[in-house]
């Protein structure tokens, strides 16, 4: 029997299975006031050390830079400055897009941290451009990052 | 969780409130399906069952005859080199009575998943299979003789169910 060199497992005999890795990711208690904030008020929501003033975005329970336990809250406002971004042609399962779709790394000015959404309005993006987030009307808002359907570029 | 421990810090929750809609969350369902292949050896002996036969490989160092065949004496880190085949009756070397299926499942008759080690073959070399025909599992012994229940050869397909099942014989 020769040694053939089989690269797809399909070509030879073979068993297909699929692995139920079935799971639930829970927001937690900062997460939930979070998108809770978004749903209700149209407020993006940092939360501030006492300790050392650090505003975390998205907010968290603890400091990560001084372990104190994060109870004040702030408004961030809408408005953001896009820091690094991509340009997506292909989507999630590798299907192509209509038309390309730009992601941002939006940070919000004084602010640790940064949110991941997209850019709507336009097919023009540089870093440093300043954006400001469009929230869908509140029927349709579900206490999801989506309820900001995007951020849209700013006249500076 | 220690004995001492009654409980954690932190928030804790339950199944019925994700149900509740108490808590937000995010469901996944990764799509994690997979081609397993079975490789030469398995794929001979495999091919080998659609015949009503069973193959082993063979070491003419050690002399081992090994089933399932394998592409490698993992006694002599050295290919193996030869096929033979091997009986289809052999003894139960160990067993298991199941009230549970596959799918987790409760079973109101069990089912007997044995090794089985098959004539011809190296002491201690066999296969898993399931048992049938068998009575009473209370009569089972390790050290009984087995032999295999084959598909009618239209409807082998090359796998190890083209064996129904291993039966107690006399002997």
């Amino acid at each position: 029997m020769s040694l053939e060199k089989i690269t797809n497992p399909l070509n030879a005999r073979h068993w297909l299975g699929h692995m139920e890795a079935d799971y639930r990711y829970t927001l937690g208690v900062a997460g939930e006031r979070f998108l809770k904030e978004i749903k209700e008020n149209a407020r993006i929501m940092g939360a501030k050390c006492p300790k050392c003033g650090v505003i975390f975005v998205p907010p968290r329970l603890y400091c990560e830079k001084c372990f104190a336990k994060l109870e004040e809250w702030v408004d961030v406002g809408k408005r953001g400055e896009v820091y690094t971004y991509t340009v997506a042609t292909i989507d999630v399962d590798g299907k192509k897009l209509d038309k390309p779709q730009i992601y941002a790394l939006i940070k919000f000015e004084g602010v640790h941290g940064g949110l991941i959404h997209r850019i709507g309005e336009t097919d023009k993006v540089y870093i440093g451009m300043k954006v400001e987030a469009v929230f869908k009307p509140p029927s349709e808002r579900k206490a999801s990052i989506n309820d900001i359907a995007y951020f849209k570029p700013i006249e500076h | 969780m220690s004995v001492k421990v009654k409980h954690f810090p932190g928030e804790e929750i339950e199944t019925k409130d994700f149900r509740e809609g108490k808590v937000l969350f995010e469901s996944f369902r990764p799509k994690a399906r997979y081609a397993w292949s079975a490789g030469i050896a398995i794929s001979r002996f495999l091919e080998e069952l659609k015949n009503g036969r069973i193959i082993a490989s063979t070491c003419s160092k050690c002399g081992r005859i090994m089933v399932p065949p394998r592409i490698y004496c993992e006694k002599c880190f050295k290919p193996t080199d030869g096929w033979t085949y091997v009986k289809d009756t052999g003894v139960i070397n160990t067993f298991s009575v199941s009230y549970i299926a596959s799918d987790a499942s409760r079973l109101k008759e069990p089912i007997v998943v044995a090794v089985i080690e098959l004539d011809g073959a190296s002491p201690g070399m066999g296969i898993v299979h399931l048992l049938g025909e068998y009575g009473d599992w209370r009569q089972l012994k390790i050290g009984m003789r087995v032999q295999a229940v084959w598909k009618p050869p239209e409807e082998r397909v090359g796998a190890i169910t083209d064996i129904k099942y291993f039966k107690p014989v006399k002997g």
